[in-house]
């Protein structure tokens, strides 16, 4: 038993990470702007593409493609945030409602144009490490899973210095706390949000890459992914980066506990039951102030 | 109100014409979304309570009449109202509590709440789980059969719609605006905003549950894959925020819409570029009609109607 | 005035509305729908078979997830029967008329393949089904074709389906999930027993499919004497492999079976991998039967035994151009399992309406319940559920080749078991 716990509860914490990357850019632009972007992980799965075929056609490692996602996927963001979502705040009664079925739309075009490019195949990421283990005594850590967690505390770190320590990172979090408030006091209004957008989208990219390194995908697993999105953010609260790291961590370790000690079927009833009577006493998230 | 007799009427003795059973499967599933987009409405949007979470009574509605009638042989023409009655139930434990959330914390807990509800009906006993249930057929002829779930629907779209159109008009439905537009003035007012929510909440579960339950007849073969599909909540959600979530009108149209373009990209266009389109249409439509259909069409259909509809778009507080 | 008309002008927004709609039915134009007590021209009545005129083609429709997550697979089983088709075509055709398909898209939806079923048999009023996919959006068509009389030859949806007493529907060969491991369980029997594993651990996706591939592993692991250490279902998405892995391995588990989809075996195999967990005898269900297993997961997915009811090395008559027909249109090494389905049951279908010489269902139907029939998967006789004989090859991937180990009059390759450690 003790063995199964430890293994579980070691690789629940390495998956929770991915999955706190992939969440922590859709909690930002929810709470800085309203908007329930529904494309981000169609982002995410973009990006998981984008990895995958750099390195089964250059074999480029798609870690090292990050230095070229990161930059595409920010101007990507403010290009997203330029043409669809500033028009739709200027003209919606209701930002949070609007912007749903927006990036609905968005995630069902981007879904089946990637099909249409990629054929519908699953596709498998192979790396020079996949498949490879480090063992600490007779508990194995993947060293997929080892990377993508290094990669996914080292974005939430540098996003978590960004918002609470730069100026502009400042703006970003007075926009969030109180738009009118911030706008009185001399932020640039559209410069904070095309920033935001750009930030979001870019840790899409590499929550999609981390993904990748753990999962297989196909043009439709960004729904499969946006579920993981959605109990991340409404159990980190929304906005809250280190919340979202939190709950990505809770989140694995609930799996990987409970599938210890409870029969698997009833393993994802368990994190859903946890998640709302948490939400039921907490009702804005774990790191509610 | 002459009009929507007239329309009425029409639908109702449309079968006269012995369309083809696909015409009438496809009408009656029209019907059941316009029915579900209402009742989805009466909650999401005269309150602002968006439910992502419809297909758990939907699904809970289903396995009622489904149950009785597999082990009870109760025909579910009866039995649809037990289902909408197992829905309130469950609306009723769970409605308190959710309804405490705000904005898009709603919506994530419904949805989460009908994953969860999915599972146990996947795992419990007595639903045949994971290999799915198959019921026995009505039985009448093909098109006599189509008939009747075509006429049932219709009268289930009819239901939903004259209740969304009653609340929408009492001050019941005037309490809802008040807390769509505001919930904390409208609870300083004196309104019993918790009493309110619920009783719209329960109603929209029950309408939503007896839908559900004449469904499951329908489709003969039933598995919780199909009824707690996260992708009917999103439908429905869809269809009324398309129409306009504000008046009765708007889910009907944004459900007869929606259904009749999807249905013509299906059989017109080849696979991926239909799907493409409608995602196109989507994002477009949110641009250039932000609030939906009706709230863009209200002026226009007022003038149609030639009659005062003074809360075709109600001025917002 | 206002009054009188405005109501006119609704009759035709309504008359607009209307037309929209049936345009959409694709029935002829409709007699202006204007006035409620003037009845449509009774546009789409279901006429009696009207004698077909010489070389008007057969029509042949059904619908397939072309999008959606069953997207991969469907398209193999849409190359089936379009390949089918255009053989037919080009050798003059089923009973000297050509054949149109007609399949539309039911975007992984069960809800839209039974109301495309409906379409294709009372709008477009084809003369023969093709069957759908997966066995959900299969059984519940089953429903349909059998409430409209007319065969239905598919996968089916597991026992379960078959046995509804629906008359119309054939498994020609079905995607049986209790029949899976037959040809695991048939070579084990011949293994001696002290070769044999002596524990099992057994994850299965929650599914209608896992479901009914793990109906008959305990029973059937009982009678090989194998002990039954672990047996759970999971739910899907899987979002860990790696507490099945390690409860398996804290179990010493030395035969593993995990019946899941791609996704879930893939993380399965690739957590066993990481976590050093070495059985003796690995078994994969669905998820390994699809091109990508070989493609995508390359060496790690090697040795691993799985099941099938077509194989693109069976002995038979036709497999071998199927073959050499992926290739050189698909680019595909072999033709993929489901592929060789989609062309299979189109075969099954036309044995039976080249059988019965007509286009008639019942015929067609009773033709089919007592005659022998031959299709790239084999020959066959049905039963009274449509179903052939209870039979399932064993395959393993071995070096990168999907390989048939059972029965022997079919075997391509002598198994590799135990499996080597992973790394060697």
């Amino acid at each position: 038993m003790l063995y199964e716990l430890v293994q579980s509860t070691v690789s629940g914490l390495l998956i929770g990470a991915a999955f706190a990357v992939l969440s922590v850019g859709f909690s930002l632009t929810w709470g800085v702007t309203q908007v329930l972007n529904i494309a981000h992980a169609a982002f995410a799965l973009l990006a998981a593409y984008l990895g995958y075929f750099a390195s089964s056609y250059f074999q480029v490692d798609p870690v090292l493609v990050l230095v070229v996602i990161v930059p595409l996927f920010f101007v990507l963001g403010v290009g997203i945030h330029q043409v669809l979502i500033k028009i739709t705040a200027q003209r919606a009664h209701d930002l949070a409602l609007s912007s749903m079925i927006l990036t609905f739309g968005l995630a069902v075009v981007m879904e089946n144009v990637m099909q249409v490019l990629w054929t519908p195949d699953p596709r498998v990421l192979k790396t020079s490490y996949t498949g490879k283990a480090i063992f600490v005594g007779p508990i194995a850590i993947a060293t997929t899973h080892l990377i993508s967690f290094v990669l996914a505390m080292l974005t939430i770190a540098l996003l978590y210095v960004f918002v609470h320590h730069t100026l502009t990172g400042k703006a970003v979090r007075a926009v969030w706390q109180n738009p009118t408030g911030a706008a009185l006091s001399g932020v640039n209004m559209g410069r904070v949000t095309n920033i935001t957008y750009g930030i979001a989208v870019a840790t899409a990219g590499i929550g999609g890459v981390v993904m990748s390194l753990i999962y297989t995908f196909d043009p439709s697993t960004d729904m499969v992914w946006l579920v993981y999105i959605f109990l991340v953010v409404i159990l980190g609260g929304v906005g809250s980066v280190l919340g979202a790291l939190l709950a990505g961590l809770i989140i694995g370790l609930t799996v990987g506990i409970s599938g210890v000690f409870i029969p698997l079927v009833w393993v994802n009833l368990v994190l859903f039951l946890a998640l709302i009577l948490l939400l039921l006493l907490r009702p804005s998230g774990l790191l509610q102030r | 109100m002459l009009v929507g007799l007239a329309i009425l009427l029409v639908l109702a003795l449309l079968p006269l014409a012995r369309p083809s059973t696909y015409f009438l499967g496809f009408m009656l599933i029209l019907f059941m979304y316009a029915a579900l987009a209402s009742s989805w409405n009466i909650l999401g949007g005269f309150t602002g309570y968006l439910s992502f979470g419809h297909a758990a009574f939907f699904g809970l509605g289903a396995y009622t009449t489904a149950l009785l009638l597999f082990y009870l042989k109760w025909s579910p023409f009866w039995t649809m109202p037990l289902g909408g009655l197992v829905a309130a139930v469950f609306a009723a434990l769970v409605g308190y509590p959710c309804l405490r959330l705000r904005g898009p914390y709603f919506s994530l807990v419904t949805l989460i709440l009908t994953l969860a509800v999915s599972i146990i009906i996947l795992n419990a006993p007595w639903t045949k789980g994971a290999f799915g249930m198959f019921l026995p057929f009505p039985p009448v002829d093909i098109f006599t059969n189509h008939v009747i779930f075509y006429e049932v629907m219709l009268a289930l779209m009819v239901l939903a719609a004259l209740v969304a159109r009653q609340i929408e008009r009492s001050k019941l439905g005037m309490g809802l605006a008040a807390i769509r537009e505001n919930e904390d003035v409208a609870q300083t007012l004196g309104v019993n905003v918790t009493w309110l929510k619920m009783e719209v909440f329960l109603i929209s579960a029950f309408l939503t549950g007896m839908i559900g339950g004449i469904y499951s007849y329908y489709i003969s073969y039933l598995h919780p894959s199909f009824v707690f599909d996260t992708l009917i909540s999103i439908n429905i959600v869809l269809m009324a925020l398309f129409g306009g979530r504000l008046t009765w009108l708007g889910p009907l149209l944004g459900a007869s819409i929606l259904s009749v373009v999807n249905e013509i990209l299906t059989l017109q266009v080849e696979a991926q570029l239909a799907r493409i389109v409608f995602g196109l249409l989507l994002i477009g439509v949110i641009i250039f009609l932000p609030d939906g259909i009706m709230a863009a069409a209200a002026p226009f259909i007022r003038r149609l109607l030639g009659q005062s509809r003074r809360r075709l778009r109600p001025s917002s507080g | 005035m206002k009054r009188s008309w405005l109501p006119q002008r609704w009759y035709v927004f309504l008359a607009v509305g209307l037309l929209l709609v049936l345009a959409s039915a694709c029935a002829p134009p409709p007699a202006a729908p204007a006035a409620p007590a003037q009845p449509e021209a009774p546009a789409a009545t279901e006429a009696p078979a009207q004698p077909a005129a010489p070389k008007a083609p057969i029509k042949i429709g059904c619908s397939l997830p072309q999008t959606g997550p069953f997207a991969e697979t469907a398209a193999w089983i849409q190359r089936g029967y379009e390949q089918w088709a255009e053989e037919i075509n080009a050798s003059g055709g089923l009973l000297g008329r050509p054949v149109e398909l007609i399949i539309y898209d039911d975007e992984s939806s069960a809800e839209n393949a039974v109301s495309l079923l409906n379409r294709v048999i009372t709008a477009d009023k084809v003369d023969l089904l093709c069957g759908g996919y997966p066995g959900t959006a299969a059984a519940a068509q089953m429903a349909v074709a059998e409430k409209h009389q007319m065969v239905y030859v598919s996968m089916g949806g597991h026992m379960a389906s078959f046995e509804q007493g629906y008359t119309y529907s054939f498994g020609a060969p079905p995607l049986m999930g209790q029949w899976w491991y037959d040809g695991l369980f048939r070579w084990l029997e011949t293994v001696p027993p002290e070769e044999r594993p002596t524990k099992a651990a057994v994850f299965t996706m929650n599914n209608p499919i896992g479901a009914s591939v793990v109906d008959l592993i305990p029973t059937e692991l009982e009678n090989l004497g194998i002990e039954l250490v672990v047996n759970e279902l999971y739910d899907l998405p899987l979002a860990d492999a790696a507490p099945l892995v390690s409860k398996a391995k804290a179990a010493e588990a030395d035969m593993f079976f995990s019946n899941g989809f791609f996704a879930d075996g893939v993380q399965t195999v690739q957590a066993m991998k990481a976590l050093d967990y070495n059985p003796k005898l690995f078994a994969q269900a669905v998820g390994s039967i699809i091109p990508a297993w070989v493609e995508e997961l390359g060496p790690d997915g090697d040795y691993v035994f799985s099941g099938t009811a077509i194989h693109f090395k069976l002995p038979y008559e036709g497999i071998d151009h199927l073959n050499q027909v992926a290739q050189e249109k698909y680019d595909s090494p072999v033709a993929p399992t489901y592929f060789l389905f989609g062309y299979a049951w189109m075969q099954a279908l036309q044995r039976g309406v080249e059988g019965a010489g007509t286009l008639d269902q019942t015929a067609i139907r009773d033709w089919l319940k007592s005659h022998e029939i031959t299709t790239v998967a084999g020959t066959f006789t049905f039963d009274e559920r449509g179903l052939p004989p209870p039979y399932n090859f064993l395959t393993q991937v071995i070096d990168g080749q999907v390989e048939l180990i059972w029965p022997p009059e079919v075997r391509t390759h002598e198994p590799v078991y135990p499996k080597p450690p992973w790394g060697q």
